[in-house]
């Protein structure tokens, strides 16, 4: 539900960058969702879609969402790994189940292509 | 004529790239760490309790400053959609509390809280505070992607609600330090594994302490105390 909010933030960074750059135009956004942020990918997404109708400078735009798996520290042997579900249920090195996750948990805006 | 391909339109735009690598979550992160910095110039401990509606968050706060008041300092910021009945209930503890209502948001920002941390000073006229309860609106899925400024995040599950939670909702267990079982006098009506729901909780945190108790018979609320008590002399 607050996917809709974080949109509305991108959308007054990408205003302020365009001005700074001078261009009239977003082409592609490009953006990093953590599979642990907590973020719904296609709600996000939504929400770009309606918000990039407001103006335009982004009634065109493209969003591109890149998926950031976090990776998992293995508190027993101290092997680090990326893993494949959200969810890991063994170390990989030596089946420990104490797992701590790093990373994969922001949202970042990445790129802007524009004209 | 245009540098780029020559032709004749005078302001012929170039596309061009914009490296940006920033956070959207960045702001929020910001304005939490002001508000630690802000809760340890206090020397108050920030506990922020996440979990669904009915979990009985007031319920336990209530019951804790029944026991607590003489001892320690606490204050509480509620957070929730629409009126101010938690507020009222913590007042009526004799512990100063303000609402924060979201008037519609699904979770507590790190900007709310700041302005309820400056509010609960004027509320109670006093800056000293041993312990801060956050409650956040009742929501096990948004308030977990919040950095609230806290020092502490428990979640809480109640017994009616299933222990299949945890590994439904994994943010607000990877996220918390506290796992909170509530209502356990209830474990003999309702089809409730213990086991199963520490079992998912540790596969997703396994640095989590565990606590289990009941708000209306008190039974495990010993413990829960000295985790509080522990807090403040930290």
């Amino acid at each position: 539900m607050h996917e809709f909010s974080l949109a509305q933030g991108l959308f007054t960074q990408l205003h302020q960058l365009a001005e700074t750059n001078q261009a009239k135009k977003i082409i592609t956004v490009r953006v990093e969702i953590g599979k642990l942020s907590g973020i719904v990918v296609d709600s996000f997404s939504f929400g770009f879609e309606v918000l990039s109708q407001e103006s335009d400078l982004t009634k065109k735009s493209v969003l591109e969402i890149t998926e950031i798996e976090p990776q998992h520290r293995c508190l027993d042997c101290g092997a680090i790994f990326n893993h494949i579900d959200q969810i890991p249920n063994i170390c990989p090195e030596c089946s420990s189940l104490k797992l701590i996750h790093h990373g994969g948990d922001d949202l970042v805006l990445t790129q802007i292509e524009m004209e | 004529m245009c540098d780029s391909c020559g032709c004749h339109i005078p302001e012929h735009a170039t596309p061009q790239t914009v490296d940006v690598h920033e956070s959207l979550l960045a702001a929020n992160t910001k304005q939490a760490k002001e508000n630690r910095r802000h809760l340890d110039e206090m020397g108050a401990i920030a506990i922020n309790l996440i979990s669904s509606p009915g979990s009985g968050k007031t319920t336990l706060l209530e019951h804790t400053i029944q026991h607590l008041r003489d001892e320690i300092t606490i204050g509480v910021i509620e957070g929730d959609i629409e009126t101010e009945r938690d507020a009222d209930r913590i007042k009526k503890q004799g512990a100063p509390a303000i609402q924060i209502t979201t008037g519609g948001a699904c979770h507590l920002d790190a900007r709310l809280v700041h302005k309820g941390l400056h509010q609960l000073q004027h509320e109670a006229s006093t800056s000293k505070f041993d312990i801060i309860f956050i409650e956040n609106v009742g929501n096990l899925v948004c308030p977990a992607t919040f950095d609230l400024g806290e020092h502490e995040r428990i979640v809480l599950i109640s017994v009616p609600e299933g222990s299949d939670k945890p590994a439904k909702y994994p943010k607000a267990f990877t996220s918390s330090q506290i796992f909170l079982i509530t209502k356990t006098d209830l474990l003999q009506y309702f089809d409730f594994s213990t086991e199963e729901a520490k079992t998912e909780a540790m596969k997703l945190n396994p640095a989590l302490r565990i606590l289990e108790l009941s708000s209306t018979t008190e039974k495990g609320f010993e413990e829960w105390l000295s985790y509080l008590r522990q807090l403040v002399k930290r």
